[in-house]
């Protein structure tokens, strides 16, 4: 079997307020100490049963995984090697918190093996990066850029959001202009939504957050994706853009519905048609591996018609779009035995296009993603 | 029951309890019937006559009960005190009228610091009109706030009650209980009627039970009734065994024989109790008395709505729940009737909004059937050219203007007790609902009374809520319908898609039609959510738009980003999303959720 692994580190320097991921400001640094015994273990425990797979990537999410030392990292990373068959040519991406670098700790990155970094920048308008609670400015995303560059990284990502409070095209336009003008090799771009439990949410419910419209959104997204791709980056799934040959090789195994290992605190796993999470609570997640267990929260073994529904509305976020010949292969019956209706209907609808060999969203299926996904879905 | 008990009617005390909501109607009955053993402490439940949940929780008693309990007075003798309860809201008030005519007298319960309420003196004048004996209580002198003194002077103003009379008491103390049984034995006069008499007993309730079937609540006027006697009512010629008499104490229990003057219930293989209407007089049928018993009218509704299954699917479920509820309600009113827009449903009938809503209630609550209910409409009486009258509550069925000579709406006398700062505020209410004013007395030097006359269609939505707002909720309100005035009136259709949705269709006064025709796209904008293409609104009349509105089509509908674990999570959020669409009303090409046929009443 082949495998993507992910390890995730909940901690954060501080928690920012539009952010629902499983993440906790960090108090005390032997919190950290004692997370990485249970990663260490965890691991172990999965190092037997796993131990014919190879890992084809490996992504250090968060959280802000360079919360660590280079060193600690470096660490984990060897052991995650001796522990697990990893493929020499393995994809390893690293998060990175631009306030979180300097030129030591990214010269340790490279030298552990790492060859993926993907940073945080949200923006480049410090007025909105302090509004979204970033530690950092523009000035220290453009340094942690530079200082990334020239220790060796070639393969860099950098993250924007934009639908902010009170934000304009213009300010995306400007934030897109900058981003580019740095030549990264990839760029995520997500809109922001309001995520129940978050500081936003508590505002927005308030009526204090004045978000753009669904047509300032629209008119956002359309213009970046025009103004992406005509600066030389391939739109390869609903949020993500990367230059030729550079698209994030551990997403696309998450788009193509393919198995991947998830260690630490909350991380998913998708592995033999199960789906199951660890236990997000990070003193409990290192309690429980720590007392010979595996740490799983809950999870569920995918009937096989789930697993094609998800197959598909992963396989339309991409532009590669769902294969006929590789649906065919994987679950011995033809996409259009069990889908025609809902593709035609879509097809008719200009959200989905067909050709011999897959169907794909169209430009303004892209946009109405949620509306073709609900078609496909029981 | 007592051993010794033997028939006499001069020891038969039969009372109701009068009272505004919130009172304490239904403590004091529970004292009564604790003080008189008629149930144990371990029996005992908060508010005991009220056995629905939502009584309970509305704080009002929807079914009238009886039940008997027994008084060793202070006098040496036994006496048989019925209790007859009754509904505590003005839209049962014919109900009330009925149970009342089954009393000699009726307790009067005022709370000490609240004081009148407009349904005191509505209770007062429907006691009167049955001639009772009133029996004064002022309730809650236990609170901080009471003010007994002033309560009775007030009572004193509105009414031949003298100050003297008043008993204080606090049902939730225990204080005054007594007192009370000792008036209510000395002060209430015993029946009139005689066993020797041919039989004739008042229908004051009835109650359908899957057991037992139909059970009557009865008082016996004249006669006697005995289980296997044959007996009909006077509306009626259908001829009934008598099955089973009783008495509730308070539960069920089966006695030989009722005689004049008593309170009871008759089992008697009632199919239905449509056969068994409130104020109804049953009669002897080898024997019958000519003479009915006064007062006896059938009751008419005067609030209508379509009501509808969102899920077509549930359209069995709802008219097996409208005829359950209709075995034991024979003021609810409903008939089958198709909508273009919602398909299926039922135009139903009620006394009144607050009838409305519980009905609505029970059949989500105790059915579990999602509805949709339209805007509560009156009935309207239309005299087309061709001189035939009709009476319409629905407007879908409103015919075509150019047919019409006259359109004439229900009319109501509003009764408004409020303390006089907040005079100002009301009258521009009743300005604005289109009420004329009539009267205004003093109650006392800070309590008003206000008489209007309003179109009913004025105060069925949200007028009730209005005056308690503009008054910080002292204010209340009792009407009675008075009879039918001309109007100009005019049906609002509204369009979505340019397809006329017939369920959102209403009628309104010319002058108003333009300002709620305007709101009610404006909200509809709001509520119906974007759709693959442009969605233009328009509220017409006779084809004219008079107002309009567009819903832009739906541009971005992505989540932004969907990694790992997420996926599972996101196939059950568009799932849920999915079955949201599915719960969806379609007009032509046009999913309207359930909300905007109910966020439209709100507006």
């Amino acid at each position: 079997m082949k495998l993507g692994l992910y390890l995730h580190f909940p901690y954060c320097i501080s928690k920012c307020p539009y952010c629902d991921f499983n993440s906790y400001q960090l108090e005390k640094d032997n919190q950290i100490t004692s997370y990485i015994a249970a990663l260490y273990q965890e691991i172990t425990a999965y190092s037997q049963k796993l131990e014919k797979s190879n890992i084809k990537t490996i992504y250090l999410g968060g959280g802000t995984p360079t919360i660590l030392s280079g060193t600690k990292i470096c660490n984990i990373l060897e052991f995650c090697k001796e522990n697990f068959k990893v493929d020499k040519d393995a994809e390893i991406t690293i998060e990175a918190n631009p306030g979180t670098l300097d030129g030591k700790k990214i010269r340790l990155l490279i030298e552990s093996g790492i060859n993926r970094l993907s940073l945080g920048a949200q923006s480049f308008n410090n007025l909105f990066l302090k509004k979204l609670g970033r530690i950092h400015n523009t000035q220290e995303i453009i340094d942690s850029y530079y200082l990334a560059r020239e220790a060796g990284f070639n393969n860099i990502n950098i993250d924007i959001m934009f639908a902010l409070p009170d934000q304009t095209i213009e300010d995306l336009q400007a934030t897109l202009k900058k981003t580019v003008s740095l030549k990264p090799d990839h760029l995520s771009l997500y809109n922001l939504t309001i995520k129940p439990g978050t500081e936003y949410y508590k505002e927005y419910k308030r009526g204090k957050l004045k978000l753009p419209t669904e047509d300032e959104e629209f008119d956002m997204y359309n213009w970046a994706i025009n103004y992406l791709e005509e600066n030389g980056f391939e739109h390869y799934e609903i949020a993500n853009f990367a230059r030729p040959h550079k698209r994030s090789k551990h997403n696309l195994i998450y788009w193509q519905n393919k198995p991947y290992l998830g260690i630490g605190a909350g991380a998913y796993s998708f592995i033999r048609g199960y789906r199951y999470m660890n236990c997000e609570d990070p003193a409990r997640y290192i309690k429980e591996v720590m007392s010979g267990k595996l740490p799983i929260d809950n999870g569920e073994k995918l009937s096989l018609r789930k697993r094609m529904i998800e197959t598909i509305i992963l396989g339309l976020r991409t532009k590669d779009g769902v294969s006929y010949k590789k649906f065919k292969t994987r679950f011995k019956i033809k996409l259009n035995d069990i889908f025609s209706k809902q593709i035609n209907k879509l097809v008719n609808l200009r959200l989905l296009q067909k050709d011999n060999y897959k169907i794909k969203l169209t430009r303004k299926g892209i946009f109405l993603a949620n509306t073709v996904f609900r078609e496909f879905v029981d | 029951m007592l051993k010794d008990y033997h028939y006499n009617i001069e020891n038969i005390r039969n009372f109701s309890i009068i009272a505004h909501i919130d009172h304490g109607k239904s403590t004091i009955a529970d004292r009564l019937l604790e003080y008189t053993g008629t149930i144990s402490e371990r029996e005992k439940r908060e508010q005991i006559l009220d056995d629905m949940d939502l009584e309970r929780e509305r704080g009002i008693t929807i079914k009238s009960k009886a039940v008997r309990l027994y008084y060793h007075s202070k006098d040496g003798k036994e006496y048989i005190l019925n209790l007859i309860d009754t509904p505590g809201h003005v839209d049962f008030s014919y109900e009330v009228s009925r149970s009342l005519a089954a009393c000699e007298g009726a307790l009067l319960i005022v709370d000490a610091s609240q004081g009148v309420q407009a349904q005191t003196i509505a209770n007062i004048n429907l006691a009167l009109k049955s001639n009772l004996k009133i029996i004064p209580v002022i309730n809650k002198i236990d609170l901080t706030t009471a003010n007994p003194d002033r309560v009775a002077k007030e009572l004193q103003n509105i009414s031949e009650i003298k100050e003297e009379e008043v008993i204080l008491a606090s049902a939730k103390e225990g204080i005054g209980t007594s007192d009370i049984l000792e008036a209510i034995v000395n002060k209430i006069p015993p029946p009139k009627g005689s066993s020797k008499l041919p039989l004739r007993a008042l229908i004051f309730d009835s109650l359908y039970n899957s057991y037992k079937g139909t059970i009557v609540y009865v008082k016996v006027v004249d006669g006697i009734i005995k289980p296997g006697m044959f007996i009909q009512t006077m509306s009626n010629n259908i001829k009934y065994e008598v099955a089973e008499i009783g008495i509730f104490r308070p539960k069920m229990q089966p006695i030989k024989e009722l005689n004049a003057g008593e309170v009871g219930y008759i089992i008697a293989g009632f199919k239905n109790i449509k056969d068994t209407h409130v104020g109804d007089t049953i009669i002897d049928a080898s024997n019958p008395s000519r003479e009915s018993l006064p007062g006896y009218k059938k009751v008419t509704p005067l609030v209508f709505c379509s009501i509808y299954p969102v899920d077509n699917k549930d359209y069995e479920n709802l008219k097996a729940a409208l005829d359950k509820l209709k075995l034991n309600d024979s003021s609810l009113f409903s008939e089958a009737e198709t909508s273009e827009a919602l398909g299926f449903g039922f135009r139903c009938g009620f006394l009144g909004l607050l009838h409305m809503e519980i009905i609505q209630e029970r059949l989500e609550r105790e059915y579990d059937i999602n509805l949709i209910a339209t805007t509560p409409s009156v009935m309207y009486q239309v005299t087309k050219k061709d001189g035939e009258t009709k009476k319409i509550s629905n407007p879908a069925s409103f015919p075509p203007k150019n047919e019409i000579v006259k359109i004439e709406e229900p009319y109501v006398k509003v009764n408004i007790i409020t303390p006089g700062k907040c005079i100002g505020g009301i009258m521009d209410l009743v300005k604005e609902r289109r009420g004329g004013f009539k009267n205004m007395e003093y109650i006392d030097e800070k309590i008003l009374r206000l008489d209007y006359h309003l179109p009913l269609n004025e105060i069925i939505l949200d007028f009730y809520d209005k005056l308690k707002s503009i008054s910080s909720g002292y204010a209340s309100l009792d009407y009675e319908l008075i009879g039918y005035q001309p109007s100009e009136l005019a049906k609002v259709d509204i369009l979505v898609n340019h397809q006329l949705v017939d369920a959102l269709s209403f009628i309104i006064h010319k002058d108003k039609a333009y300002t709620r025709a305007r709101k009610i796209v404006e909200k509809l904008k709001e509520i119906i959510p974007r759709q693959m293409y442009e969605v233009p609104l328009q509220a017409t009349i006779e084809g004219t738009i008079i107002a309009r509105e567009t819903i832009k089509a739906l541009k971005k509908d992505v989540l932004a980003k969907c990694y790992g674990g997420d996926i599972t999570r996101k196939r059950k959020l568009l799932e849920k999303q999915k079955a949201g669409k599915k719960r969806m009303k379609k007009v032509g090409k046009v999913e309207i959720p359930q909300e905007a046929f109910l966020g439209i009443l709100k507006i």
